[in-house]
């Protein structure tokens, strides 16, 4: 009986938990009491009985499922048990709900959490639509709309796009450069930990008097330090989020450092590694700046501080300036490593090699250096400082050069490549091209200080955002699953329902979104449960086109699960791709490689006769010097 | 006991033929850097982002905003008090390096000796300044600067407080003999150290910032 409550494991992570809430509900009670004041306080933004438990009962849920277990040991000088892989692999389902040091079955339960949170953002947005459908109001009042599209944007951005692509990256990119495992494995369990918490509590601030947060996913003050209980869930949410991910980023970089396999140099490495090594130089520099203004809200919020409140001295366009400082840098957080799986995609599918490889390269890193330069340009209307106007103009403008200079490379692929669209990930790669680029365009538009402040709050930037989100995060998502679903599962998925499945979600995608640049072209605002009458014909439309997107994301789910269980043996290769992670079996074995592969070439040498990227352990005898040193370099 | 000398997990490659599991492959070093200095060298550069979110805060609360009294009247900061501890916490870098210095030696007690005394140099750091909070006469509500002074400085204290339990930690297992002059038998005091370097010349900058200019 005592043993359950002492293994690592979900009892004593319930226990844990719960015993972090009550010892933080009992400090702040004790505190108070030291202070002289009334033990609860229950104003509309206080609640330290509430907030401080909040921070505290992840903390011991970690604890109790076993994150910290192997340092604390270390920590306390204990004898920690030299690397006896008890934790690593997965035998059974059960090992999907343990803490795992595997960066395949982290990459699995990243991939299929925030798949989950996909969906519950998803069922959220149906529900958005399903108020738009008609002006007035139809089935929520205009607080939980609010308090929705809120809830909405932070679980698609915060626990689906930026950990689904660190979970994809986590499953392929080791097997990419030939290591072992990501370098720090414990760590990635703990990163991938902290993500459902973070997940829950945004969800969780339904139950909280006075809603969820409403005050947007940017939060911005002074709307969100006055606003009620729900705001400080997402201030904390943030947080769990945000180390998540700062720890993954950590993790790739050092991995794509030290341990690359030989021969693999950086012009080498397949650019879904480019992709995810500049992503994560821009995780570990731009996340500490929403955590900071987060920790600020919250301190405004809890202990009446005056960052933010005009009275006392505070600044509120500073919230927007540390705020964008992170969240513009995380808009290329939510699309560079998109840009890496569509490079993979359409190399292999094109049969050629990429175009441009090494200006490929360099344009993520453009992308990077600039992305830290524009954040200003969400705060042309926000009565910032005015002389910042044109310069945060002329940045935006010249950061869609890097990004263009990627989708000329992408066509520049294609052609005269043997296309094959056998593949649904090439369907959605091909598709990404076109519409990322219509909502590329459309942020050139938003870049002009003059057009921007037409459409500020518009539907205009709705359409936008969803365009580059939707059209360009999810369907290289979408790519990048079905890209690599017979690599993780090892089984093939219904093609036929892929199909149904992509042009579902294309019609739905552009149904949905182009027409919001219209209304919003009109006047309409974003962020509001009701409307003026006369766009009420689009909006009906622009619902219906949303449920059949809704709608066709079921069938993905189905040929998802059922592919899985039932689906055919997949081929250890089964696109014909170069790169190493084709080379082992499908599933890998646990271990990835029995020794670790040597790396003879560039990974899309598709068409070059001969030409090899890797040579697997055992295999190399068989190779003929001659064609080696064709191949060579 | 070779693998408990290493604070982070790393390739198990020796131990694969005494287990029944078939371990992991040795990964490629590909790069002279170490997993471990390398990482914490990556969370210190976001470490330092974190700071500069306050310190742009700051510059936006006493340049843009422009009150008219920085601090407001009759509140004044304990300048003298401050460089003291200053003093204290600068002399603790001397320290740790002084321990580093004896372990890449070999010198075990050299290394325990340094680790005690940055160890105490660290606790007192937060003592005098605890006691400096405590004597300041104005509060985090007072004014922005009351604020961001409060915020700055204690964001500090919190990173000296994780630099200290690092430090316990490697004290502990200094004193226990866990570990020795090869670098990968080190790396346990080596990471700490790194870690305590930042958060001496962050305060470096943080008192610079707060209380001089």
């Amino acid at each position: 009986m005592v043993a359950t409550f002492t293994r690592p494991g979900w009892y004593r992570a319930a226990l844990c938990t719960v015993l972090a809430a009550a010892f933080g509900v009992g400090l702040v009670v004790l505190l108070r009491s030291i202070s002289g004041l009334p033990a609860f306080q229950s104003e509309q933004t206080g609640y330290p009985q509430v907030v401080v438990p909040l921070i505290l009962a992840p903390l011991g849920f970690l604890l109790g499922i076993g994150c910290f277990d192997y340092w604390l040991r270390w920590g306390v000088g204990a004898r920690t048990i030299p690397e006896d892989h008890s934790s690593h692999g997965a035998y059974s389902w059960k090992d999907y709900f343990k803490v795992n040091t595997d960066h395949k079955v982290i990459g699995v339960q990243y991939v299929v959490t925030s798949f989950v949170f996909f969906l519950i953002g998803g069922l959220i947005a149906m529900l958005i639509r399903a108020e738009l459908a008609q002006p007035g109001t139809q089935i929520v009042g205009a607080g939980t709309f609010n308090g929705l599209f809120s809830t909405h944007a932070v679980l698609m951005i915060f626990v689906f796009i930026i950990p689904m692509f660190a979970g994809m990256a986590n499953y392929v990119l080791p097997l990419m450069i030939g290591a072992p495992d990501m370098a720090f494995p414990r760590l990635n369990a703990l990163s991938y930990w902290m993500l459902p918490l973070a997940g829950i509590m945004f969800l969780a601030s339904f139950l909280a008097p006075g809603g969820a947060f409403d005050a947007g996913w940017t939060g911005y003050a002074p709307l969100s330090t006055g606003a009620p209980l729900g705001q400080s869930f997402f201030n904390i949410g943030v947080q769990f989020a945000g180390f998540s991910s700062i720890f993954t980023a950590l993790n790739f970089l050092v991995t794509i450092i030290t341990m690359r396999a030989p021969g693999m140099t950086f012009w080498r490495m397949p650019l879904l590694v480019w992709a995810n090594l500049s992503t994560s130089l821009l995780v570990v520099a731009a996340t500490p700046f929403i955590s900071g203004a987060q920790f600020m809200v919250l301190l405004d919020r809890v202990l009446h501080t005056n960052f933010f409140q005009f009275g006392a001295g505070g600044d509120v366009i500073s919230y927007q300036h540390i705020f964008w400082f992170y969240s513009h840098p995380a808009v290329y957080i939510m699309i560079l490593p998109g840009f890496g799986i569509i490079s993979e995609v359409i190399s292999v599918h094109a049969r050629k090699p990429i175009f441009g490889y090494r200006l490929m390269a360099l344009a993520l890193i453009g992308i990077v250096v600039l992305s830290y330069s524009v954040w200003a340009h969400h705060m042309f209307v926000a009565g910032m400082f005015s002389w910042l106007r044109v310069p945060m103009m002329l940045t935006t403008l010249l950061i869609a050069v890097p990004t263009g200079i990627k989708i000329f490379s992408w066509l520049g692929t294609l052609y005269f490549g043997k296309i094959h669209t056998k593949s649904t990930a090439m369907l959605f790669a091909l598709a990404m091209i076109v519409t990322f680029t219509i909502g590329g365009i459309s942020g050139v538009m938003l870049g002009m200080v003059p057009f921007d402040i037409h459409v500020s709050d518009t539907y205009f930037i709705v359409a936008h955002i969803h365009f580059v989100l939707f059209g360009g995060s999810v369907f290289t998502i979408f790519a990048g699953l079905y890209h690599w679903f017979p690599k993780m599962t090892g089984r093939m998925y219904d093609e036929r329902l892929g199909r149904i499945h992509f042009w579902g979600t294309l019609i739905g995608t552009w149904g949905t979104f182009i027409p919001m640049h219209w209304v919003g072209m009109d006047g309409m605002p974003r962020r509001v449960a009701d409307y003026a009458a006369q766009f009420g014909n689009w909006n009906l439309m622009i619902s219906c086109f949303a449920f059949l997107l809704g709608a066709v994301q079921l069938i993905f789910v189905y040929n998802m699960i059922v592919s899985w269980r039932f689906g055919p043996k997949a081929p250890a290769n089964p696109w014909g791709g170069k790169s190493i992670e084709w080379l082992v079996s499908s599933p890998p074995p646990v271990f990835n490689f029995d020794e670790i592969p040597r790396v003879v070439g560039g990974p899309y040498e598709y068409g070059i006769p001969g030409a090899r990227h890797a040579i697997m352990p055992g295999e190399g005898a068989e190779i003929p010097v001659t064609r080696e040193t064709v191949v060579g370099s | 006991m070779e693998s408990a000398s290493v604070p982070l997990p790393h390739g198990a490659g020796g131990h694969a033929a005494e287990h029944e599991h078939h371990g992991p492959p040795e990964a490629n070093q590909s790069s002279r850097i170490d997993r471990q200095t390398l990482g914490i060298l990556l969370f210190i550069i976001s470490e330092v982002m974190l700071f500069g979110s306050f310190f742009a805060s700051y510059f936006f609360l006493r340049v843009v905003v422009n009150p008219a009294a920085w601090p407001p009247h009759p509140f004044e900061l304990p300048v003298g008090v401050a460089g003291m501890n200053t003093a204290i916490l600068v002399s603790s870098s001397f320290t740790i390096h002084y321990a580093l210095e004896g372990i890449r030696k070999g010198n075990k007690q050299a290394m325990k000796l340094g680790l005690a005394l940055t160890w105490l140099l660290g606790l007192t750091f937060l003592f005098v300044q605890i006691n400096e909070y405590v004597h300041l006469g104005f509060s985090i509500r007072t004014e922005s600067f009351g604020t961001i002074f409060y915020s700055l400085t204690g964001l500090h204290g919190a990173h000296v407080f994780i630099g200290l339990t690092l430090l316990t930690a490697a004290t502990i297992r200094a004193f226990r003999g866990h570990f020795d002059k090869e670098p990968e038998k080190h790396l346990g005091v080596e990471v700490p150290g790194i870690y305590w370097h930042f958060v001496d010349i962050m305060w470096i900058i943080v008192f610079a910032t707060v209380y001089i200019l």
